[in-house]
């Protein structure tokens, strides 16, 4: 064995080799970085308009502040930024990536694959289309009322602000709906509000990262359920009665005969009655809740295959079924056309909340 | 005067030795020994009370001098002054020119059986073992009364004859360990042993380690745990320690008075010694690897809050970390040496004053005030403070590596430890084993 020199030499050698490799110098204290929490990206004559809005950590109160700038590619922008600011710009910390409504409408599949690929945006970003010019929004985002920095991300926390009619959409998925041949996304649209700040205006439905039509916040929801994403705490009103859904629970059959695609769905809800008018009986508010929500979501589904446009995933019950040259054709081939069989089951729990009679 | 020849030089000097005359039945004796290991007038009464019980004239001489102690065969000036000094005395029969050597009553040299001075216990035996090693092998034997119990005694040193004694449990201690371990001392009986790193060096472990290999301990309970788990004890004169060898992981969450708490609660306990280590050794470089290297991992709430408490520190992460970190451990240091009765006014200084004054002064963070809070007092959660000291010397590679790496380095540093921890053995038994006496079949 090569022997080199007493321990406390090697010891002392491989501290510097560890401190050289490294490359410590180079870290920056939190202190000296900029973390922008939300990016607002447009896209004007081939020209990208970005807005970065960063907290500033002062020692009273949370400010931010919002620098703008425009250029070629989006890594320019942020180099150009970062120039002019005192401290280094580090991505890592994105939280929503807030897109114009009429880039979406173009297509942002070259930002989306380059922040994939470039790794200096985590995945998990919310990715959010804005219904108003961004320059508006960021104006009404800055007002003095508004200096909470952090007010969007809480927005689309599930531990926070978000609740079942908003579409939660991460940077992955997006991604995920560029390159899959069954899976399409729905993104949730904002605008700027005089009272709460921002308002949900529904749902953009994205096809191959392209936004192709937009849904409200009640069809949010519908997709929600049958995406299986927690529509707890969420109230449905009804003529009679105002209903809160505990838990869902969705089983998918599929069948394909010839070219014909066959999908029987189960939807089994558990609701808990809140607040009733008039006197519905339970058995009541249980048939009009099954018929409200099948015909709401025979209305939406239409509307996906009319658009070609697979947001609740249902080609992901035919990936085995069907052979993968045909499946690159899924969108356009089979879905439009796949017979889908909805089923509805409503529980009512908790009936001890309201004194109702029960048929 | 014959004795005179006997009697080293160095001896004559000496004002604390003494020969004095007496008359024991109808011989004429000089006693000689040394005043202040001696209770004179006691010896001296005890030494009549024997001469009076078996007189010459009723036995003859030899027989009756043997009577008192162990002749010297050979007497010469290096026995003599051996003997002398060991705390004996030497009746010398200057009518046979005859030397014995005698245990008298010794002077009381050793404190009383006290509390516990390193190690608290809350529920369980309180008194703590002492500096004689007599009493100490008496005490461990009233905790672990069997009669398995074996002692083994050596007088090791070149010179001085110095006692180690080694206990064990014939029924419980593996033969091979036994072995190992008395052949090592055997082998070096002549060494001079006076602490601990010298005793390490006789058993033959390497002496560039951080974790000892001793499981040192105050109580004869511990003691008597370790013998019942099949484990040696070692005992050195003048130290009122019992070495539990080998010292294994586990000893760093495990006391026997947990034993004397209900079975959850004791394992509630354990699990928390086991988070104050983790906590000491990961917190200030998990600190440095986030602040510095790996924001990223923060909370964007969090993040936002140490960038605002961190806005006008001057100095990078891991100099602050490190500034603030050596400052508390010459505090840890500093009351060890202090008198008991200025300890408190230290941590107040240390604590309080400093802390508040040190963040006013912008040189460190808040945050980094409770991160090192925190890191302080989890280093004292685990068992026995030598295990606390090699803790807090982890802390310092996972800090380095943190700095240089961020989390990546962070839990290279854990792996580091871990695969250091690994690969230390006692007489061949891994640090990391779960010890189990001999014959037992569990686990």
């Amino acid at each position: 064995m090569l022997r080199f020199g007493k321990p406390a030499i090697r010891a002392a050698a491989m501290l510097i080799l560890a401190a050289l490799l490294s490359g410590c110098w180079d870290t920056k204290d939190i202190n000296h970085r900029v973390l922008p929490v939300v990016m607002g990206l447009s896209k004007v004559d081939g020209n990208y308009n970005m807005f970065l809005q960063i907290p500033e950590p002062t020692s009273d109160d949370s400010k931010m502040r919002i620098v703008s700038d425009s250029g070629e590619t989006v890594s320019d922008i942020v180099d150009k930024i970062s120039m002019n600011l005192e401290s280094q710009i580090d991505l890592l910390h994105l939280k929503v990536l807030l897109i114009d409504r009429k880039y979406a409408e173009e297509g942002i599949n070259d930002s989306i694959t380059s922040f994939i690929r470039a790794q200096d945006i985590s995945p998990k970003t919310m990715v959010v289309i804005c219904d108003e010019p961004l320059d508006r929004f960021f104006d009404a985002m800055s007002k003095p009322d508004n200096q909470e920095s952090t007010t969007l991300v809480h927005f689309f926390e599930k531990n926070a602000g978000w609740n079942p009619q908003v579409a939660q959409t991460r940077i992955w998925q997006m991604f995920r709906s560029i390159h899959s041949y069954t899976n399409d996304t729905m993104v949730p649209i904002i605008r700027s509000d005089d009272s709460t700040v921002i308002q949900s205006r529904g749902s953009a439905i994205i096809r191959n990262g392209r936004m192709v039509d937009r849904i409200t916040p009640d069809d949010t929801l519908m997709i929600n359920i049958f995406n299986g994403h927690s529509a707890q705490g969420k109230i449905e009103v009804m003529d009679h009665a105002n209903v809160e859904i505990v838990s869902n629970a969705i089983s998918h059959k599929s069948r394909v005969a010839g070219n014909q695609t066959f999908l029987e769905c189960h939807v089994r809800l558990k609701v808990t009655i809140l607040e009733t008018k008039g006197e519905p009986s339970v058995a009541q508010v249980k048939w009009e809740l099954e018929d409200l929500l099948r015909k709401r979501s025979e209305a939406l589904l239409a509307k996906l295959q009319k658009r070609k446009a697979d947001i609740v995933a249902f080609g992901q019950h035919f990936r085995t079924k069907i052979p993968r040259d045909q499946l690159a054709k899924w969108r356009t081939d089979y879905f439009p056309y796949t017979d889908i069989n909805l089923q509805f089951q409503v529980i009512v729990q908790n009936e001890g909340n309201l004194k109702m009679r029960k048929h | 005067m014959l004795l005179d020849r006997y009697i080293p030089p160095p001896l004559k000097e000496d004002s604390d030795f003494f020969i004095r005359k007496t008359r024991l039945s109808q011989l004429s004796v000089n006693i000689i020994g040394y005043t202040s290991l001696i209770d004179l007038p006691r010896t001296l009464e005890l030494l009549h009370k024997q001469a009076e019980s078996g007189t010459v004239a009723d036995l003859n001489a030899e027989a009756f001098m043997e009577s008192f102690g162990k002749p010297v065969k050979a007497p010469d000036e290096s026995t003599i002054m051996t003997t002398v000094t060991r705390g004996d005395i030497l009746l010398y029969f200057s009518e046979h020119d005859a030397f014995i050597s005698v245990t008298p009553v010794p002077k009381v040299l050793t404190r009383s059986i006290e509390a516990p001075t390193t190690e608290n216990v809350l529920r369980g035996a309180i008194s703590s073992l002492v500096e004689d090693i007599e009493t100490n092998i008496g005490m461990i034997k009233k905790h672990a009364a069997t009669q398995q119990l074996r002692v083994k005694s050596y007088s090791i040193g070149d010179r001085e004859g110095k006692r180690l004694s080694l206990l064990y449990r014939e029924d419980k201690l593996d033969l091979a360990l036994l072995r190992a371990i008395t052949g090592k001392i055997e082998s070096r009986l002549d060494w001079d042993v006076k602490n601990l790193q010298q005793l390490s060096d006789m058993l033959g472990f390497s002496r560039w380690s951080f974790v000892t290999r001793f499981n040192s301990t105050e109580l004869p309970q511990e003691a008597e745990r370790g013998l019942s788990q099949g484990k040696a004890i070692l005992l050195l004169d003048r130290m009122p320690f019992a070495l539990v060898v080998p010292s294994l992981l586990w000893d760093l969450f495990a006391v026997d008075n947990d034993h004397n708490f209900p079975v959850l609660l004791m394992y509630l306990v354990r699990l928390l010694r086991i988070v104050g280590v983790l906590t000491n050794m990961i917190v200030p470089g998990l600190y440095v690897a986030l602040v510095s290297v790996n924001p990223d991992v923060l909370r964007i709430e969090l993040a936002l809050s140490i960038a605002r408490s961190r806005v006008d520190v001057p100095y990078p992460a891991i100099v602050e970390t490190l500034l603030l970190l050596i400052i508390l451990e010459l505090i840890l240091e500093a009351s060890i040496r202090l008198p008991k009765s200025i300890g408190p006014t230290l941590t107040m200084v240390g604590g309080i004053i400093l802390g508040q004054a040190v963040v006013s002064a912008k040189l460190v963070s808040n945050l980094l005030i409770i991160i090192l809070a925190a890191t302080t007092i989890s280093s004292s959660t685990v068992v026995g403070f030598q295990n606390s000291i090699s803790i807090r010397v982890f802390k310092y590679l996972i800090l380095l590596l943190s700095a240089f790496y961020g989390v990546l380095g962070l839990l290279s540093g854990l792996v580091i430890i871990c695969a250091y921890l690994a690969s230390i053995t006692s007489f061949g038994i891994p640090y990391l084993h779960f010890y189990k006496p001999k014959g037992d079949s569990r686990g």
